[in-house]
């Protein structure tokens, strides 16, 4: 009986999530159109100014977005560790 | 591996460790950047080490170096990400002209430091999978 109840719960959650989701993609912009163009504009405008960096795709990457970059060499470091200490190989009698 | 390929292949290594590093040091000018050059450097070492025994590589560049390496890397990076870029920016851009070699603020530094986390991290995964 709970289980069912339970059940219908996670139905009708999961129903009003996707409502929720589907409702929003009628405010994402078409495909291939430039209408939020705000950022892009700012960035190319300012990029020069704020950061000093000829490269607009390095100014972004490791000043306006520098957070995302830090997140993204955190999963790099993540995963060679991961990889690193998975598959390390016996040499010698023992691990190492 | 045959005498042909280890020759070519110890003439060519310094040759793509230079390009890399360019690529990476020069990443806040021209096209580029650390995971560009880092990703080249790190090839230099996946051929050092397909072509010679991969136990001679690794006796001269050992794996605990490279995390060494990684860490201090990784931290430095976070220190640059965190703190400086946005403390110190705009006294260090009034002190640089733009579009020389000394410009980008902190981004040059953060090229170096996000190049050495890709290299440390690829030639770790290679000593783990590259098997003799």
């Amino acid at each position: 009986m709970r289980m069912e109840k339970s059940k219908t719960a996670g139905a009708l959650i999961i129903t009003i999530l996707a409502l929720f989701l589907l409702y929003s993609t009628v405010f994402i912009p078409k495909f291939g159109s430039f209408e939020n163009k705000e950022v892009a504009v700012y960035y190319l405008q300012n990029g020069l100014r704020l950061t000093g960096s000829a490269n607009i795709v390095n100014s972004i990457v490791w000043d306006f977005r520098g957070y995302d970059t830090m997140g993204e060499e955190t999963v790099l470091f993540a995963a060679a560790m991961g990889v690193f200490l998975i598959i390390r190989r016996r040499r010698y009698g023992h691990y190492r | 591996m045959d005498i042909i390929v280890k020759t070519v292949s110890r003439i060519l290594f310094p040759f793509i460790i230079l390009l890399g590093s360019f690529v990476s040091l020069h990443g806040h000018i021209s096209p580029g950047g650390a995971f560009a050059g880092g990703a080249i450097i790190a090839t230099g070492f996946a051929l050092l080490i397909l072509v010679f025994t991969e136990g001679d590589v690794e006796h001269k560049l050992t794996r605990h170096e490279l995390i060494d390496l990684k860490s201090v890397s990784g931290i430095l990076l976070l220190i640059l990400i965190l703190s400086m870029g946005a403390l110190f920016r705009s006294e260090l851009l009034s002190t640089q002209t733009p579009l020389a070699l000394w410009s980008g603020g902190f981004t040059m530094f953060s090229n170096i430091a996000g190049m050495f986390m890709v290299i440390t991290a690829i030639v770790l995964i290679l000593y783990s999978i590259v098997r003799e």
